[in-house]
């Protein structure tokens, strides 16, 4: 390699993290407010402090499925919808954002599928609002998993439009002329109504705690008012907030980010670090580095693929710098996730894709060092790619930093048992990776190269006896947790069950070929098989809905399950087939 | 001849296919009692599956029979001692031998639970003392002297006795219990008017209506054990009295200035000790109702240690005491009840020694592994 490719290699590299350096830098203002800045101030919600820019984006992302939307011709980010539902319901009713895909729900309110993906504002749902709650209620007391299409549809939908009537009655009642006005009529017969309303309502808690001898007590705007009118004193951060709703209302830009300097004095004074904290987890927001992370992934892979065909010597180190890239920005991601939780990488399902994910790529890049053969990139992008994807799937129920139920809240065991068997699962599914590429460059590639073979037949076997040491380590920790907090060390329950289907499943492929059952074929046949194994452990016991482990059902996942399961049996054929499909006939002597 | 069969099998007994075979049977064992689990409940498909030698006569397998989970693991323990004493006994072996003695321990480890591992629960309300554990499933039929204001005599029947359907003559007691009928699991109505007699002739029994349940396993279901029978004493009867889990009214008879009192209640064992719970603690997350975290402070009173200390026990830190295991498990009545599970498992030990020892043996193994590797690819480069 000249002196130039190599530069030219690390300079993609390079431009990759400056990209995602740009990323994460602060945005325009949307017509003067400075809606960031009112998206860093902190919240109490779902148990925990963090900036309201994280609720918008979590509350966007359940209601609209995505975290930002497109109305009247430009894009509408997560803080600026926040404060229109916040201090301008009847503009933010007016925006098509639920989106409705169920044709029953869809005729149910009264509208027609026009599109694939239908978007209906809360003022097209306002009229009918009576009827989708009779029939959520009566949904709700049956099992998630016996629930209809139309019954999960409609639960769904009624929960998504109460969280989005929750927001739009946080900080001012909607309808009302505002949260000064709510100031000005304290002492008024009614207002109690009112300021019960906005408690029962609120869905989140922004002023933060007024003594430093009760440091979770943040209270809700209702709550305050409640206070206020009841004589205890005037909470400092309501003026400033009135102010703030206000000056949104009318639109006066100036003054709406004055007060906001105004807010967050006062919650400086009385939260000294929460302001920092938020801005902190404002900023991971903002970078979204496993998106962007998944981006390079896939230029890597792409610049990969094109490496087989053109220009290898160049091409090939291009793709190894760029994997190293976005390994560079989904550790970063990463770390900041344990930073910004105070806990181990791995404490619910997203994470653990997001692990699993990063788990494959490292181990893919110190493959790719040993070798050198393209294949340990191709197989980390694709699988970083891939489990990237999964979890920004994952990640659309709401936050992804929720907290962790009593008996999983121990830093020790998530540390130890946790992080050791999602590294088993990264090789089970790195090593069915490599059998995948095993098996389709011996169908596409004509030239017979032993040799590369072989190397990747050792690299999938060595993958698997790392993977066989971590799931086995994994399992057996994690009976030693249940030992310590359920009373005994193995339940048969579906995860343990899983995980245990995984370690047995290695130790039948080691075993195998030992005993020379199986050959370089067989063993990656097996492996692929693996890929199953893994993913059914994974994800398949939480769709069974039975057991300590099942912390969440999830419905539309068992599609794209099958449909994994059924893609991995098809490319087992492929490694399987015989070899007239796959091998040159052998040149004939002359 | 006889020789040559013996040493054949023996051969067979520690061949890999075995290996690989008994490994296989055992995902398919775990993947169906996974399954299983849906409908029969954790217990119930562990029982079906895991803990017997045969499998038969599940649905889920078309009634087909299929080698238990006890059978597979003992031919398993089998194998893998006869592979462990044939591996080469040298030091480029070494890993192999940890690891395999190590599995041989940690399949040791899950016969002892599963022979002798005893599950029950202490279920204590604040300021309540509790000298017992009790079942989770079992019932028991106790017959309780209540005479002496200040000391209870109990004398119990386990169900497994009743369901003999012989008289139960009770010692150190003139009583002798008819089983008239026993109920495994029952559903209990108000009689109606107009509907047959009891079979009860005395008691409340007399005013209920009972029918036959098949027996449930899955786990938030419970079994309405129940039994008719006639207490006799001197050569006197009096009467048939119906007990059940369903029925908590206290039930009694008097016989020759002593009172009896009849109830069925889940299965107790009494401790030497006894706990009384002083505060029981459910915090949660601020502004939410998600758990951070369970606990009870008990107070230990131990007089045949003389001993008397409060423990705390909370998620993830269980106390071991006496043999036993106690474990924050679950709460009611308004926080002011906390539920205790309790384990007995004479071998919990052993998969700890078995981890320990399946690692180091791993890492051993795949450390050797590797350096051969390596030395190879350099011996490759070289030549």
């Amino acid at each position: 390699m000249t002196f130039v490719k190599k530069y030219l290699a690390w300079g993609a590299g390079v431009l990759a993290l400056l990209v995602a350096l740009l990323v994460a830098l602060p945005g325009s203002k949307p017509r003067g407010f400075d809606a960031s800045g009112f998206g860093n101030l902190p919240i109490l919600e779902g148990g925990r402090v963090k900036p309201l820019d994280s609720l918008a984006r979590n509350s966007l992302l359940v209601i609209h499925s995505r975290q930002g939307f497109r109305h009247e011709g430009r894009m509408v980010g997560p803080d600026e919808w926040m404060l229109d539902v916040l201090f301008r319901p009847q503009v933010a009713d007016q925006q098509p954002i639920f989106v409705i895909d169920d044709p029953e729900v869809i005729s149910l309110i009264g509208a027609k599928q026009t599109k694939n993906r239908n978007y209906f504002s809360f003022a097209d749902l306002s009229t009918h609002l009576e009827e989708v709650q009779k029939q959520a209620t009566s949904a709700q007391p049956i099992p998630a998993p016996k629930r209809t299409r139309f019954q999960s549809a409609i639960v769904n939908l009624f929960d998504r439009v109460y969280l989005y009537y929750k927001l739009r009655n946080t900080l001012q009642l909607a309808g009302s002329p505002g949260l000064a006005w709510e100031l000005q009529s304290l002492g008024n017969p009614e207002a109690g109504m009112r300021h019960k309303d906005l408690t029962q309502l609120a869905h989140f808690r922004m002023l933060p705690p007024t003594t430093a001898a009760n440091p979770d007590a943040w209270q809700s705007v209702g709550q305050a008012l409640t206070a206020a009118s009841s004589g205890g004193g005037l909470h400092p951060g309501l003026v400033p907030l009135a102010k703030l709703n206000a000056a949104y209302a009318t639109g006066d830009a100036v003054s709406f980010n004055q007060a906001l300097a105004e807010m967050n004095g006062v919650v400086t004074t009385l939260k000294p670090d929460a302001l920092g904290q938020a801005g902190r987890e404002l900023v991971f927001n903002r970078a979204q580095p496993f998106f962007v992370g998944l981006s390079i992934y896939f230029v890597a892979f792409l610049v990969l693929c094109v490496s087989w065909l053109y220009k290898p010597e160049l091409l090939r180190p291009t793709a190894y710098a760029l994997l190293l890239s976005g390994a560079i920005v989904h550790t970063i991601g990463l770390a900041a996730r344990i930073i910004l939780q105070g806990r181990p990488p791995v404490t619910n399902l997203y994470s653990s894709a997001v692990f699993v994910g990063w788990g494959a790529v490292i181990l893919g890049l110190i493959v790719e060092r040993m070798y050198r053969k393209g294949f340990g990139t191709a197989v980390a992008a694709a699988a970083g790619f891939a489990s990237l994807i999964v979890a920004q799937n994952l990640g659309t129920d709401g936050d992804t930093m929720e907290m962790m139920r009593a008996v999983l809240d121990s830093n020790f065991w998530l540390a130890t048992h946790v992080t050791t068997i999602t590294i088993g699962y990264s090789g089970t599914f790195l090593a069915g990776a490599i059998a995948i590429a095993y098996a389709l460059k011996k169908h596409l590639v004509a030239k017979v190269d032993v040799e590369t073979d072989k190397a990747l037949v050792d690299m999938a076997y060595g993958i698997i006896c790392f993977a066989l040491f971590f799931s086995f380590v994994g399992t057996v920790l994690g009976g030693i947790w249940a030992d310590q907090s359920w009373g005994r060390f193995w339940g048969w329950d579906p995860k343990e069950n899983g995980a245990l289907l995984i370690v047995l499943w290695n130790a039948i492929i080691l075993h195998a070929r030992m005993a020379g059952y199986v050959r370089e074929r067989g063993t990656m046949v097996m492996a692929i098989f693996g890929n199953i194994i893994t993913a059914l452990s994974w994800f398949g016991v939480n769709m069974l809905g039975v057991g300590l482990h099942s912390y969440g059902f999830m419905d539309k996942a068992f599609v794209a399950l099958s449909a994994f399961c059924a893609s991995q049996f098809l490319l087992m054929i492929i490694c399987w087939a015989p070899a007239r499909f796959w091998e040159q006939k052998p040149p004939t002597r002359a | 001849m006889i020789k040559t069969y013996a040493s054949r099998i023996w051969k067979y007994t520690k061949s890999l296919q075995l290996t690989i075979i008994l490994l296989s049977l055992l995902m398919c064992l775990v993947l169906f009692c996974t399954l299983a689990q849906v409908e029969m409940g954790t217990q119930g498909a562990v029982n079906a599956y895991m803990r017997s030698f045969i499998v038969w006569n599940q649905p889920l397998l078309m009634s087909l029979p299929f080698p238990g989970g006890a059978l597979v693991g003992l031919l398993l323990t089998i194998n893998l001692t006869g592979r462990t004493l044939e591996l080469q006994r040298t030091w480029s072996k070494a890993g192999m031998w940890l690891v395999h003695s190590g599995m041989v321990i940690l399949f040791a480890g899950e016969f002892v639970a599963g022979m002798m591992q005893v599950d029950t629960n202490m279920s204590i309300e604040v300021g309540q003392t509790v000298n017992y554990v009790q079942s989770y499933k079992s019932a028991e039929l106790a017959v309780i002297d209540i005479t002496d204001p200040s000391w209870d005599e109990v004398y119990s029947v386990p169900d497994s006795l009743l369901a003999k359907g012989r008289p139960i003559a009770i010692p150190g007691t003139p009583l002798t219990l008819n089983v008239k009928r026993f109920f495994p699991n029952a559903e209990l109505t108000s009689l109606l008017p107009g509907a047959p007699p009891s079979m009860a002739t005395a008691g409340v029994g007399r005013g209920v209506s009972i029918a036959e349940r098949p027996l449930v396993s899955a786990d938030n279901d419970m079994n309405q054990t129940s039994v008719f029978f006639e207490p006799t004493a001197g050569g006197r009867s009096y009467g048939t009295w119906l007990t059940s889990l369903a029925i908590d009214t206290p039930q009694s008879f008097t016989h020759e200035g002593r009172t009896y009192l009849l109830s069925m209640r889940l299965r107790r064992q009494y401790l030497p000790f006894a706990f009384t719970l002083k505060q029981f603690r459910h915090d949660v997350y601020p502004g939410t109702d998600i758990p951070k975290n369970f606990s009870s402070l008990v107070q230990v009173v131990n007089p045949s240690r003389n001993e008397s200390r409060e423990v705390l026990i909370y998620m993830n830190q269980p106390l071991r005491y006496e043999g036993k295991t106690f474990y924050q498990a679950s709460f009611g009545k308004n926080d002011t009840l906390s539920i205790l599970s309790v384990v007995e498992n004479p071998g919990w030990l052993l998969p700890y020694v078995s981890c320990v020892l399946v690692s180091l043996g791993l890492l051993v193994h795949f450390a050797i592994v590797l350096r051969r590797s390596l030395k190879r690819r350099q011996e490759q480069k070289e030549g």
